[in-house]
């Protein structure tokens, strides 16, 4: 085993690591007024380990990847290419936050600190060819996340967060673990590569439950149907800079996970594992639309809205093609940027006193008082919607077009269904910032990082988004290739 | 049928634990009963676990720092339980296995340092 090439393909987790331990120092020495010094030199961790990201994307010599530690991590296009999601989502989250805890909240340098050991867990997660790995990324991201989920300590709603965040998270990852060790018992190894061969023709009861176990554990990390229940709950008391966090980067993170144990551990056993992923799928995509319909609060809302998306992204997963794995990673490019978006100009509603602003019916006319904000919003929520020609259309487009590719039509159907009942309450949201009477609450600054932010997604989901169809198009296929590759 | 007999080694070993617990145990009541300091009180009777009465309502409060120093002692427990195989099979993982625990010895150390500044450590 060659060490210093092993180190030398996992340097986005080793810089964003030593990183980490320098911002640990700094945090234990600097104390509160540390604070911003060290979200920035988060932000320039997180800035840093894209660099490297994408300096191996681009570099010819690792076209093919390449493995390390024997085969328990791999660096190729499909984690690089999530990796850059990840970070670039960490980046976008970390610089709107210190603003939110301006008012009377603690802001702890703590906050970026976990932010960055969070990503390089979701780093190991995307890389890991090995069960092991996995689990050790999966911890090390869920541990930080229920962390930041209760960070307001003095506020009920986030402890609950925290809490139920922290037993359901614990119980997810008991079955993930369960499955796991079935899985090594009836495989005989904990390496994806060892794993597929070994799970070829006719799958034993057994190995069947062990797949199913490790599927439900991974289907609780992304909030699909029907292990959704923590999410609105985790949502709506988690401090917004959080719920920002947590709809964005680990939903890449598990996602990605979830395709490459499927595509690449379980690839032989398609049938068994698609049957749970179509169901998923489904199911999330109905509940997500349906449960968002009743909700009062935005930041309940999205995350009913993050659940109908994890169902459009799954259905991309369903169809176990390379086409369907691209489409599903375009989604997920866009999706990243639509949540990210809807997410920043929810932090940005606040009324006079800078209070934040999270009813819907204190945004009535929200389009007199604000109207670049409930412009953005709008656009949001139209993208959301997959209404043309805003580019949320082309996320929802390239993964039905896999679905009827793969045969699957019945799947794509149901999904634009679904995706017609979930246009209901995002445009309810369009029709109470432009139409109803205005309840001049949100009246409140902003600062120029949420501007920017906020700009910058909202021209990602603009009809300019579909400039970069062609690259990113061409990336995401390279990505879903290099997992297809392995076998 | 599994050959039991290389297993003789930690057999005596478990007996002799046996033996000298129970000794521990034994001798000093036999002792105390035949010279006389045989007294026992209602608090010398009393169960004794971790300074807690034992039965009582477990949703009694106690002070959150126990939680803090209990979690403490898992992190720097479990460093030992990682030393113990690694130190033995260091013959197999050889400098790259050495290294690899200097690293995380080193990574413990400041996670240390952090919840000594911060202040975990001091009870007041």
């Amino acid at each position: 085993m060659d060490y210093a090439n092993s180190l030398y393909l996992t340097g986005p987790e080793v810089f964003l690591s030593v990183s980490g331990l320098i911002l640990t120092l700094i945090a234990a020495w600097g104390g509160q007024k540390a604070a911003r010094l060290s979200t920035i030199l988060a932000v320039g961790a997180l800035v840093g380990a894209s660099i490297i990201t994408a300096a191996f994307l681009i570099n010819p010599a690792f076209e093919q990847g390449g493995d390390a530690f024997g085969g328990l991590y791999r660096m190729d296009a499909f984690g690089s290419v999530s990796k850059l999601l990840i970070y670039l989502a960490g980046i976008g989250c970390l610089i709107v936050t210190p603003r939110f805890f301006d008012k009377g909240l603690e802001y702890r340098p703590e906050y970026p600190l976990l932010v960055v050991f969070a990503s390089v867990g979701m780093g190991m997660m995307v890389s890991a060819t090995d069960l092991m790995t996995l689990y050790i990324g999966l911890e090390l991201s869920s541990l930080s996340s229920y962390v930041l989920a209760s960070f307001t300590r003095s506020d009920d709603r986030s402890a609950e967060a925290g809490l139920k965040y922290f037993v359901l998270g614990a119980l997810a990852s008991g079955i993930l673990l369960y499955g796991m060790s079935l899985v090594y018992g009836f495989s005989g190894s904990t390496s994806y590569l060892a794993i597929r061969p070994a799970f070829e023709g006719t799958l034993g009861t057994g190995a069947l439950f062990g797949v199913i176990f490790v599927l439900a554990g991974l289907a609780f990390k992304i909030s699909a149907v029907p292990f959704h229940m923590w999410t609105p709950d985790v949502y709506e008391g988690a401090p917004t800079p959080v719920t920002t966090f947590f709809s964005t980067a680990p939903k890449v993170a598990a996602i990605a996970m979830t395709a490459r144990i499927t595509l690449d551990a379980f690839g032989n056993q398609a049938d068994a594992w698609r049957q749970v992923i179509i169901f998923a799928a489904l199911a999330s995509v109905v509940v997500g639309a349906l449960g968002a319909i009743g909700q009062s609060n935005i930041k309940r809302l999205l995350a009913y809205s993050s659940i109908n998306n994890v169902g459009f992204i799954l259905i991309g997963l369903a169809t176990g093609t390379a086409a369907g794995a691209s489409a599903m990673l375009v989604y997920l490019a866009i999706y990243v940027a639509m949540s990210l978006g809807s997410f920043v100009a929810v932090l940005m509603l606040r009324d006079k006193d800078g209070n934040q602003v999270e009813n819907m019916a204190d945004i009535a006319g929200l389009s007199r008082a604000k109207p670049m904000i409930a412009l953005c919003l709008a656009a949001m929520m139209l993208s959301l919607a997959g209404i043309p020609p805003l580019y949320g259309f082309w996320g929802k487009f390239v993964v039905f077009q896999a679905a009827v590719e793969a045969d699957m039509v019945v799947l794509a159907a149901i999904g634009i269904a679904a995706s017609v009942i979930g246009a209901f309450y995002y445009l309810k949201i369009v029709k109470i910032m432009y139409f109803d009477e205005p309840a001049n609450v949100v009246t409140g600054k902003n600062d120029l990082a949420h501007w920017t932010v906020l700009a910058v997604t909202a021209i990602f989901v603009s009809p300019l988004g579909y400039l970069l169809t062609i690259p990113m198009g061409a990336l995401a296929d390279r990505a879903a290739a290099a997992l297809f590759a392995v076998v | 049928m599994v050959d039991l007999s290389q297993y003789l080694p930690i057999l005596i070993f478990l007996a002799i634990a046996l033996a000298m617990s129970a000794a521990f145990v034994f001798l000093p009541m036999g002792v105390s009963r035949l010279t006389g300091t045989h007294n026992p009180t209602a608090n010398k009777l009393t169960e004794y676990e971790c300074g807690f009465p034992a039965f009582e309502d477990s949703r009694s409060q106690f002070d959150v720092r126990f939680y803090l120093v209990a979690i403490l002692f898992i992190i720097f427990d479990l460093e030992a339980a990682f030393l113990f195989p690694w130190a033995v099979s260091l013959d197999l993982t050889g400098w790259a296995g050495w290294v690899t625990m200097m690293i995380f010895l080193f990574e413990l150390i400041i996670g240390f340092a952090y919840a000594w500044k911060t202040g975990a450590l001091e009870w007041e």
